[in-house]
């Protein structure tokens, strides 16, 4: 078995970060803060020139490729303070839709340390972000972009056999570690099982046809669910007889996922399997009001689980903790703080909500699922 | 004549309970027409009001450091008062009371906000929005009744000190900022053993911390970048923040503080539904007539009856509903107090007037 240390995620930082820390530091100063506000240093630099930034990584579009009916690849020129990434890691894209802010994350497909840098993005049925990126992001446009981000990345010391397996979008950091492999002259074997409806939704087909003909160390195989029927762990198994001597990364559906993670632990494969789930976050069904649920404080580290139907301010008080607060009947805001996930109702409009990372008064709002709460 | 206090029965006795009820409903569709349809209208506006801020902080700055004779010199003073009004009454206000929370911009997160006068943001959180918007014109409980040094209405106790009452008025309209800074301190309470020593501590720290910034900006830094121009910026910014006093606590009495505004004993408030809460609210505020401008100067608080049934909906919304509102009192026979800054700041007086004289006094005329 071959041993692979999973690397922390390099930092590379340039000399503008060694510039603009200290600047930001010295303007978040209280002092400095009530003359000037950082935000207001921030829209100038952007008025100046769209990239400009102290804080944020800004990235122009420079070429959009419709790969699929369904996907779009964005190509992307980020500013300074860029700090690279890892093949296989992602980053969070901000859009302002309606005046609301909303993240999505997005895996990189481009090469890792190249220039100019690449997400792909799937329409989703009504999903918000994907439709609005497709219809409205074009070239010359300006991205606010996290810096990179994930675990789900190749090692150091690169294995001699491998397998890359991804299904759908999932093909996206995949990809990424593809171009590193090639970019790097991998002269080990590398196979790449790559799971998809038909050839019209194959993403990145040209590449992946050349890479096919003129890289000897890639094993291309291709299913097409259409023509060749449902992909099981079996057809995996046919396809890779050797998969105990492969390391592996996976992405695809959480369905494939499962399958694949169930058929490491039945065959008792020692090899190790790396994989990225798909899902943005989970949305989590609503209990009956007043089912006991497990909440979550992230910051002060703290766990309990709720009794009654109670606002969770009300519930927190009951377990010994003490939240800031002010009004407790939703006028005030001093509550308010950032649920990461879980599903509450608004006591007073009755409005229940699933969404990540979104605002709420403890004072008004009641868990209808298990709730991690930033407090 | 006397500003006998309208008590919660005077002003809606006349509705049954369902009444009531039926008037929270109306309330609440006039709320919810607004607030689900937010969008980026709201944020754009917000966003040129702080653009127009930030400019006219830039101009009027410039003018007094770089401007030669007077004529520069007031226009200067008049465009940093302007952004100073501005930061405070439509951004600053409106902004830390959760109005653009929904956009998820930290720079327009109620909670994070910190604005241009004497008032730490903090603080100003817990004695507006908790302390003054929760128990609104509750005796006893709301503050800013009389800002705990002008007696307003009959209810409140008459002491010998309030023969000074048409000086401090005067006092507290020039220092408006200080008087907002030091409200949360709560001295009143402290003197009498309400509140431990470490907290008032702690809170008098705090006060202090924000008034040394803002008079280290304001008196000493940009003066001294202004060189040999020192004397000029610095009575320029002096000015600036005076008119930006006045004008503050001209808008802010004629919130609550005008003819007919209901005052309330805690006794009145037990067990409040919403509907009784939107009644409390409404009878509690009084509007301004006037123009777009002036809204925008007042950060809306013209429409103070409606930022006080709906204090998180973005403020230029209150234009589009106070005829919606006006309606909804006419049906349910409700006070709409509403009139000229004019007509409004006289009341204001008069009642100041009024309550300067012990209560026998009064009676005998």
């Amino acid at each position: 078995m071959l041993h692979t240390i999973a690397t922390s995620p390099l930092r590379r930082t340039g000399w503008i970060q060694s510039l603009t820390t200290p600047m930001v530091r010295a303007l978040q100063h209280p002092w400095v803060e009530n003359i000037v506000r950082l935000s207001a240093i921030e829209d100038s630099l952007q008025a100046l020139h769209p990239l400009m930034s102290l804080t944020q990584v800004r990235a122009r579009v420079v070429k959009v490729v419709n790969e699929t009916a369904l996907t779009t690849t964005f190509v992307l020129q980020p500013n300074a303070l860029w700090a690279g990434a890892q093949a296989g890691q992602f980053v969070r894209v901000r859009q302002e839709i309606e005046g609301r802010r909303v993240e999505r994350v997005y895996s990189l497909s481009s090469r890792p340390g190249a220039r100019r840098i690449a997400f792909t993005v799937k329409r989703q049925s009504g999903g918000q972000v994907s439709n609005h990126l497709h219809d409205h992001l074009k070239v010359g446009n300006v991205l606010t972009i996290s810096q990179a981000m994930g675990e789900f990345v190749l090692p150091a010391v690169l294995p001699a056999k491998m397998l890359l397996l991804s299904a759908g979008s999932g093909i996206t950091p995949v990809m990424a570690m593809l171009r590193a492999l090639q970019a790097q002259a991998y002269r080990g074997d590398v196979a790449f099982v790559h799971i998809c409806r038909s050839p019209d939704d194959l993403i990145f087909a040209s590449s992946l046809k050349e890479w096919a003909e003129h890289w000897p160390a890639l094993r291309l195989v291709l299913h097409f669910d259409e023509t060749q029927g449902r992909f099981t762990t079996d057809t995996l198994q046919r396809l890779v007889p050797d998969l105990n001597e492969r390391s592996t990364w996976l992405c695809g559906p959480g369905g494939l996922m499962d399958a694949v993670h169930q058929l490491w632990v039945d065959q008792a494969l020692t090899v190790p399997l790396y994989s990225e789930r798909f899902v943005a976050f989970a949305r989590l069904p609503a209990t009956a009001l007043g089912t006991p649920v497990q909440v979550r404080l992230l910051a002060s580290q703290r766990d309990f689980t709720t009794q009654g139907s109670a606002p969770l301010l009300v519930q927190a008080e009951q377990a010994g903790l003490n939240p800031k607060h002010g009004c407790r009947i939703g006028i005030c805001r001093s509550c308010q703080c950032v649920k990461a996930s879980g599903t509450v109702q608004n006591l007073q409009t009755g409005e229940i909500s699933d969404a990540p990372n979104e605002l709420i008064r403890l004072c008004i709002t009641a868990a209808r699922s298990p709730v991690t709460l930033d407090l | 004549m006397s500003f006998a206090p309208l008590t919660h029965s005077a002003q809606s006795a006349h509705l049954s309970r369902e009444q009531i009820a039926q008037f929270e409903i109306e309330v609440n569709v006039i709320r919810d027409s607004v607030m689900n349809n937010l969008g980026q209208a709201d944020v754009d506006h917000i966003r040129h009001m702080i653009r127009i801020c930030r400019a006219s902080e830039i101009g009027g700055r410039a003018l007094l450091h770089f401007g030669v004779g007077p004529m520069s010199w007031i226009a200067g003073v008049m465009a940093l008062a302007s952004a100073k009004i501005l930061d405070n009454m439509e951004i600053g206000h409106n902004v830390m009371h959760g109005q653009y929370d929904w956009t998820g911009d930290p720079s327009l997160n109620s909670q994070k906000f910190e604005w241009d006068i004497a008032c730490d943001g903090e603080q100003w959180r817990h004695s507006h929005n908790v302390m003054h918007h929760t128990y609104t014109n509750i005796l006893g409980k709301d503050r800013d009744l009389g800002y705990s040094l002008l007696r307003m209405t009959d209810a409140q106790k008459w002491k010998p000190r309030h023969w000074f009452q048409p000086i401090a008025n005067l006092l507290l309209a020039a220092g408006f900022q200080y008087g907002v800074g030091s409200h949360d301190l709560e001295i009143g309470r402290y003197k009498h053993g309400g509140m431990p020593k470490e907290e008032f501590k702690g809170r008098l720290d705090r006060f202090v911390g924000k008034v040394k910034k803002q008079w280290f900006k304001d008196y000493l830094l940009f003066p001294a970048l202004a060189l040999w121009s020192a004397p000029r910026v610095l009575a320029g910014n002096f000015l600036a923040n005076l008119i930006r006093n006045l004008w503050t606590y001209v808008i802010i009495f004629c919130g609550h503080f005008t003819e007919g505004v209901a005052i309330y004993r805690e006794e009145d408030c037990r067990n409040e539904t919403k509907g009784d809460w939107y009644l409390r609210q409404l009878s509690g505020s009084s509007n301004l007539t006037g123009g777009r401008l002036f809204h925008i100067m007042s950060g809306h608080l013209s429409h103070q009856i409606e930022h006080h049934l709906f204090p998180d909906m973005p403020a230029h919304r209150y234009v589009e509903i106070a005829p919606q509102i006006q309606a909804l009192c006419q049906k349910y026979g409700l006070f709409y107090n509403t009139g000229s800054l004019f007509k409004q700041y006289l009341a204001v007086t008069k009642r100041i007037l009024t309550h300067t004289l012990p209560p026998r006094a009064v009676a005998s005329t």
